[in-house]
């Protein structure tokens, strides 16, 4: 049997469902005259589990996995790191040098541009916007440890 | 009716004030440029600068949203004429005869009628949502708990008979959103649902960082700068203005997409995607030469410019007389009115007469602005399509993330915006559609207050949704739509839906 792609996304949706309704043990799902907290989303779980067999079912109309394409998955992966790098040190930081940094690498590491004009690009679009959210707009940013 | 005049006379009043009418400027020209720029499409657009919105009053916030809305329609249509890439999905059957006339070098006329087109489209929808919606929202009062329950799974049924991609993924993607909805406190009993002791869970998961990750960040994710390869026709300004012959050929073409869209937009669901491919379904099976589709016919780029538009303003019709989101979008938009205290649905036309109205007439002016603006600044946002999408991206993170840690100051938004991002590029690759997940987040609090209402109202009796005529009329729809949808299923007939995928493959129809 060739695996295919709804194979695996059906998988996936029946294991999310049962997941859910592992964590809603506690929800009281009540009766009909007075539904609990665990009334819809039980059913939700439930649907998604058939949604998902029945995609699996029918797996046979979507295409084979091995032929999706995952030549960007290093690029995605990439940019996941560096944003989650930002992300953690958003807070800490403040939005100027977070964004900075983030641009930064962006473009040298995987766009693989010169450190100049990635310099240059970075500081100017990061302290425009700043001066745009906070100045213009009037909406403060996140300030890092010098204040801004 | 005089009534409606005298309100809509405040409401241009409010519109044309010099601030309010500056944001609805803002809105138009910054909802170009992100219709314009492949990559960002108006949900994430408009998520992405709700911030922006904040040192605003909720009238200006939502002229300046709904004006990024609308724009990003017209702004669609430019990548897709000049360059072949779908601004945004709505934008798709444009790129076929759009392209194939600025091969031609008709590439200004194209524009032309693009933009003519679109603004008539908005103009119509506007005028008949101005006589819509306000005695909509008279008979939308009268709803009890049976009614929204039965109006909110006739939506989730529609949407998922109307959208793009298949029935079964499309429900899939409602019930992924309604889960997700209901994290946080049952508001009935106080209970804390799936937030892992987590405070910034217990009101729940926010629209703004789920939307901002799957079709900002998402998208991105799906998008490495190598393959945003661009070959873009430049129109030169006097080739502006299509013949006597051209507008000949738009002027049905127009008046067809223009009622088709309206009635579409109204129906939950990608209205403005579906009502451009309907409409060159439609233009192509009216035409006397068919088989000039696909070469340059002006009557393909005409209907579905003319429908996406007057579908965006249908949009409008639910949201402002019921308070329910038809799309993601509209949804996002309660979502900021919210923000700013103001409630959606029938008691808006009442309790905010100048938010209601100031918003349906800064339509007209938008729709207005729009037009001089779009054709006038073209070479612009060509020059804009010039910029490398390497150093675009990593800009649009940059928004993405202000975008969503402004909202709540939270960063526990933005790591939920980076996981969403990361589920928005895995749906993408197994073509699942991640527009009915927003929906179904965004209704699940609804639905779940009014289904359980109307249980205990009725002591547990179901028939509650039989026994009361709005509600029994609602469900008959909904269960003759779910029979037509599962005749197709079982018996695999290629239905509309198939054939929309075959055109966007760029396969012939069979």
């Amino acid at each position: 049997m060739t695996l295919r792609a709804d194979h695996i996304a059906g998988a996936f949706f029946i294991g999310f469902g049962l997941l859910v309704l592992a964590l809603s043990g506690d929800l009281p799902t009540g009766n009909l005259s007075m539904p609990g907290s665990g009334f819809l989303p039980k059913i939700a779980a439930v649907l998604t589990i058939f949604f998902g067999g029945v995609l699996v079912l029918r797996a046979g109309e979507s295409k084979p996995f091995e032929t999706l394409s995952w030549t960007d998955v290093k690029h995605a992966g990439l940019v996941v790191g560096i944003t989650a790098a930002a992300v953690a040190l958003f807070e800490r930081l403040g939005f100027l040098t977070t964004n900075v940094l983030l641009i930064l690498t962006l473009l040298v590491v995987i766009e693989r541009r010169r450190l100049p004009p990635a310099v240059a690009y970075s500081v100017g679009v990061v302290v425009i916007t700043y001066v745009l959210f906070v100045y213009i707009l009037k909406t403060p940013l996140q300030a890092g440890p010098l204040g801004f | 009716m005089e009534s409606t005049f005298l309100s809509l006379a405040h409401g241009f009043s409010v519109a044309l004030a010099p601030a309010n009418a500056w944001y609805a400027f803002l809105g138009c020209l910054v909802g170009t440029l992100v219709g314009v720029l492949p990559g960002i499409g108006p949900l994430a657009g408009i998520s992405i600068l709700l911030p922006v919105t904040f040192g605003l009053n909720a009238t200006q916030a939502i002229i300046m949203l709904a004006g990024i809305y609308y724009g990003s329609q017209y702004g669609g249509s430019t990548t897709s004429i000049l360059m072949r890439i779908p601004g945004e999905a709505s934008s798709v059957m444009t790129c076929i005869d759009g392209y194939a006339m600025a091969k031609k070098g008709r590439a200004g006329a194209a524009l032309c009628i693009a933009a003519v087109g679109s603004w008539v489209g908005g103009t119509f929808g506007v005028l008949v949502l101005t006589a819509v919606a306000p005695p909509l929202a008279t008979i939308a009062v009268s709803f009890g708990p049976p009614e929204y329950t039965a109006l909110l799974v006739l939506g989730l049924i529609f949407l998922a008979y109307m959208s793009s991609s298949s029935l079964i993924r499309t429900l899939l993607m409602a019930c992924l959103g309604l889960l997700l909805g209901m994290i946080g406190i049952d508001n009935m009993t106080g209970h804390f649902r799936y937030s892992f002791d987590l405070a910034e869970l217990g009101d729940g998961i926010g629209i703004v960082p789920v939307a901002v990750g799957l079709f900002g960040l998402g998208e991105i994710l799906s998008t490495p700068s190598a393959s945003a390869v661009r070959d873009i026709v430049s129109p030169r300004l006097r080739e502006l203005l299509p013949t006597r012959r051209e507008w000949n050929e738009a002027a049905m073409p127009i008046t067809r997409g223009t009622v088709l869209g309206f009635i579409i937009g109204i129906i939950p669901g990608s209205a403005h995607v579906i009502s451009s491919f309907l409409s060159y379904a439609i233009e192509k099976r009216v035409s006397k030469h068919p088989e000039q589709f696909g070469k340059g016919a002006v009557a393909g780029v005409a209907g579905p410019e003319t429908a996406n538009n007057a579908a965006s303003t249908g949009a409008f019709v639910p949201l402002l007389a019921l308070g329910i989101p038809t799309s993601p979008i509209t949804a996002v938009l309660i979502g900021a009115l919210m923000i700013h205290g103001v409630s959606v649905g029938p008691m808006l036309v009442n309790e905010h007469p100048d938010v209601f109205w100031g918003f349906v007439a800064s339509m007209y002016v938008g729709n207005l602005m729009l037009l001089v603006l779009n054709l006038p600044l073209v070479s612009l946002f060509v020059t804009v399509l010039r910029i490398p999408y390497a150093y675009l991206y990593p800009l649009i993170i940059m928004f993405c993330i202000i975008g969503v840690y402004e909202v709540n100051n939270s960063i526990v938004d933005v790591w939920i915006m980076l996981i969403m991002g990361v589920v928005g590029y895995a749906l993408r690759k197994f073509d699942c559609d991640p527009a009915p997940l927003v929906l179904g987040l965004v209704i699940a609090p609804i639905l779940e207050q009014s289904l359980r209402q109307s249980l205990i109202m009725s002591n547990g009796n179901y028939l509650i949704f039989f026994s009361r005529p709005i509600s029994l009329g609602l469900m008959m729809v909904s269960i003759g739509l779910l029979a037509l949808a599962a005749y197709a299923f079982v018996l695999h007939r290629a239905d509309w839906r198939t054939r929309l995928a075959r055109a966007e493959a760029g396969e012939p129809e069979r």
